[in-house]
């Protein structure tokens, strides 16, 4: 039964729950008290010990009814747990073989146990002679649907299948000879139980696969999504984009927002000091204070989201949503000229109706940089102040206009850190229309950033820096 | 001090001997328990671990934990968590003003104690030869951890909205929850003299520490459907008629598909049922549902929400009991 258990633990993992060895172990324990007996018992107690939230819950029961099938295993003399997954396939195509088999006059014995089985419809035995091979061949470990062949192909041959292959070719030698009209008939019928366990066979290692493989394939994705283009990222993949973003996001700020630090000034923590000198007979010698939550970094993000960066607008906003999400002092404006703050739409809609509402209404058209930092120094210059992060995500393409490099340069003067993130690799700065290197000089941080792991890195330096030294 | 723990297993064994019982003594006790609950109690009754409820307001997490000491007859000790609870205030405090009194009072004895030592090491030692009584439990204010851990024959122990509680304090929790035991440097290290059964409930406003949650059985206590909520219902005010009950139930049903602000759990289903009980009224008519309305909701735009769609569910509730009376009756 351990097996059983482990295998189980292993699908729950695939589909994304974490578990701990300790927690494998706790689980196992509560199984064992609470017994085999109650389908539904024996579910709570593996979803009460092994889910970490709501989510894990839902994930933990969807397995375990993926995994321990055997409500729809028709017979009572189903073996245990383990056995009932490929139950409901062998009964469902049940039918092709036994016109066949009954066809036969007098009953064909065969050594093989596995011909055997075929030719008595011994479905039971056969789903357990095809566990027990998947067992053997290390079925759990079947990662890529580039595999399943292989694992197909393996399982068939612990089952037997050079045997089986024998006999047919024995039968229809025999038949050649004209002995008995009767082993054409039988050669054939085998043929095609073959057929049909091959495809039992092979549906139950796709199912194995969904199992199994889904995290392997699904992290495969999310490492290769991390590492490509934003601008070459589809459609499609926006929606795991969005998890990844979120989950990285919300780990940066989980990172820097719980750290607490002593002050040695403010106000006295009394009962603390009290206590701690009662030793010296009420004479002060150690004070305590209280302590206080240090700032949370106060973000002010700008976004360009004009017709020369749209390919990653979308990613960039998503980003932002994300941050907005889990960073409480955010204050979010996008802008192709002038700056139009969209804290409001972050709120009020899903991410991405917000992101296509965003694009929609103030997308498109060139950007104009110095009409944004004209903006930005009538709208916001108030609110930067020495704890203000700055964080400008844009290819400072200006179309030739006006860079009015001294707004920032005033901004870079008030500003705790003003960060740059341009999409364009450095070489291309200082090409046609961008004004990069005219704003350079006015960021403590200016760099290329154009896929996920550059978006992590960079911002795990700004949320650093932002609660480091206040 | 004991040196093994015993756990509350050992003391109650046949108070919740099967899962089957644990539904029973539960609804004995007038608490209706899903199956998922009575696995998750007999579990963690079992195992000794603790659980951690986690569900909307009101859905009877805090109850759990209560209508378990009830059944087994052991004190609850609660612990409510909030922003800026300490060690002092869950665990322990020194008594400085009682020990700073004493000291003052102690004054002369003190003397009379080192009168004839002749130097300082004499007097010294004549102090040491004294217990240290300044720091022993009798200055010693003991807070709802430390009551917990001393209970002679076990305790239910509540820790209530642990996600209202610092990371500081939960990073604390994890050596009481794992071992039962707290060290308090003055005094040494403090086992439980019996293992207290403990639940703790959150409400999600903050995510617990993994730490914390690998210690913990999880227990989600949702909604209930509307076969358990009329089941508590009518254990809970059982007064009610029939009719009313299932018109009561199927209405509170309908009206948590909306998207409310805050929207009814039982606790609110109970108090609403015991205010029409109150008022005498036989059925739901629209007059009274929405004389009675903000029982149930309690934000004005909630109950501004609802109004469109009142005359629709009363006229539901009402097929709905119909219905179930007339398949009672064949």
């Amino acid at each position: 039964m351990q097996q059983v258990l482990e295998d189980f633990y292993k699908v729950v993992r695939s589909a994304g729950v974490k578990i701990s060895p300790s927690d494998s172990i706790e689980t196992s324990r509560s199984v064992t008290l609470v017994g085999y007996q109650n389908r539904s018992i024996l579910k709570h107690a593996l979803t009460v010990s092994l889910a970490k939230s709501l989510d894990d819950q839902h994930l933990i029961d969807e397995c375990f009814e993926q995994f321990f099938k055997f409500d729809a295993f028709q017979q009572p003399s189903a073996n245990d747990a383990g056995h009932g997954d490929d139950a409901d396939d062998l009964t469902g195509d049940s039918e092709n073989n036994p016109e066949q088999a009954q066809q036969d006059s007098e009953p064909y014995q065969s050594d093989t146990p596995l011909t055997n089985m075929l030719l008595e419809r011994d479905h039971t035995a056969l789903a357990v002679e095809m566990q027990r091979a998947a067992q053997e061949v290390g079925l759990r470990d079947i990662w890529f649907f580039t595999q399943k062949s292989l694992y197909t192909q393996r399982i068939m041959q612990k089952m037997g299948l050079r045997d089986l292959q024998n006999e047919i070719r024995a039968l229809n030698d025999g038949s050649g000879d004209g002995d008995c009209p009767s082993n054409v008939a039988q050669a054939g019928q085998l043929r095609d139980a073959k057929a049909w366990l091959f495809e039992e066979v092979k549906d139950f290692v796709e199912q194995q696969l969904g199992m199994y493989g889904k995290t392997s394939a699904k992290n495969l994705r999310e490492q290769h999504l991390q590492k490509t283009k934003l601008s070459n990222i589809e459609k499609r993949d926006f929606h795991t984009m969005h998890d990844l973003v979120r989950k990285m996001a919300k780990r940066l700020s989980s990172m820097y927002s719980k750290k607490k630090k002593r002050e040695n000034r403010g106000q006295l923590d009394f009962r603390k000091t009290l206590r701690s000198n009662v030793a010296y007979d009420g004479i002060l010698f150690e004070t305590y204070w209280k302590s206080r939550y240090i700032d949370k970094p106060k973000v002010l993000v700008l976004c360009d989201i004009s017709g020369s960066v749209q390919a990653y607008s979308r990613f960039l906003l998503l980003f932002l949503y994300s941050l907005n999400d889990v960073l409480n002092r955010i204050d979010s404006y996008v802008f192709t000229g002038n700056l139009i703050s969209v804290d409001e739409i972050f709120a009020h809609y899903p991410v991405e109706e917000a992101i296509d509402k965003i694009i929609d209404d103030h997308g498109m058209g060139g950007s104009d940089y110095g009409t944004m930092l004209l903006d930005l120094e009538r709208q916001c210059m108030d609110d930067i102040d020495n704890k203000t992060t700055v964080l400008i995500l844009g290819d400072a393409r200006n179309n030739n206009l006006a860079p009015r490099s001294e707004v920032l340069e005033l901004a870079y003067q008030r500003a705790k850190r003003i960060i740059w993130l341009n999409p364009e690799p450095e070489n291309f700065w200082k090409t046609g229309d961008s004004v990069m290197l005219n704003y350079r000089p006015y960021c403590h941080l200016a760099k290329t950033c154009n896929t996920l792991d550059h978006l992590e890195r960079l911002l795990d330096e700004l949320l650093k820096a932002a609660t480091a030294t206040v | 001090m004991p040196t093994r723990t015993h756990c509350m297993k050992d003391l109650y064994q046949e108070t919740f001997s099967s899962i089957e019982d644990i539904k029973a003594h539960f609804e004995a006790a007038n608490y209706i328990c899903s199956d998922q609950i009575a696995t998750c109690v007999y579990i963690a009754y079992n195992l000794q671990k603790p659980v951690m409820v986690e569900g909307p307001a009101g859905v009877g997490k805090t109850e759990l934990a209560k209508t378990t000491a009830e059944i087994l007859g052991v004190p609850l000790v609660r612990l409510q968590c909030y922003e800026g609870l300490d060690e002092a205030k869950a665990l322990y405090e020194w008594k400085y003003a009682k020990q700073l009194l004493y000291t003052q009072l102690l004054k002369d004895k003190l003397s009379e104690l080192l009168e004839g030592s002749n130097n300082f090491t004499d007097s010294m030692e004549k102090i040491h030869d004294q217990e240290d009584l300044f720091f022993s439990e009798n200055f010693l204010e003991p807070r709802p951890l430390y009551k917990a851990l001393h209970q002679e024959h076990g305790c239910v122990l509540l820790i209530d909205e642990v996600d209202k509680s610092d990371h500081e304090f939960e990073a604390f929790l994890l050596e009481v929850l794992s071992d039962f035991q707290v060290s308090i440097p003055e005094l040494g290290t403090i086992k439980a003299k019996i293992k207290p059964l403990v639940f703790l409930t959150s409400n999600n406003s903050r995510e617990m520490s993994d730490a914390l949650k690998r210690r913990c059985l999880h227990l989600y206590v949702p909604y209930p459907e509307e076969k358990l909520e009329s089941r508590i219902l009518s254990a809970r005010v059982p007064e009610l008629s029939d009719t009313l009950r299932r018109e009561v139930v199927s209405f509170v049903q309908q009206i948590r598909e909306l998207d409310l602000k805050k929207v009814p759990s039982i606790s609110e289903t109970i108090d609403w049922a015991k205010t029409l009980l109150l008022l005498h009224a036989s059925e739901l008519d629209s007059a009274t549902v929405k004389q009675t309305l903000n029982v149930l909701l309690k934000f004005e735009t909630d109950i501004e929400a609802t109004g469109d769609h009142l005359r629709g569910f009363i006229e539901k509730a009402h097929q709905k009991s119909k219905i179930n009376i007339s398949s009672k009756a064949s």
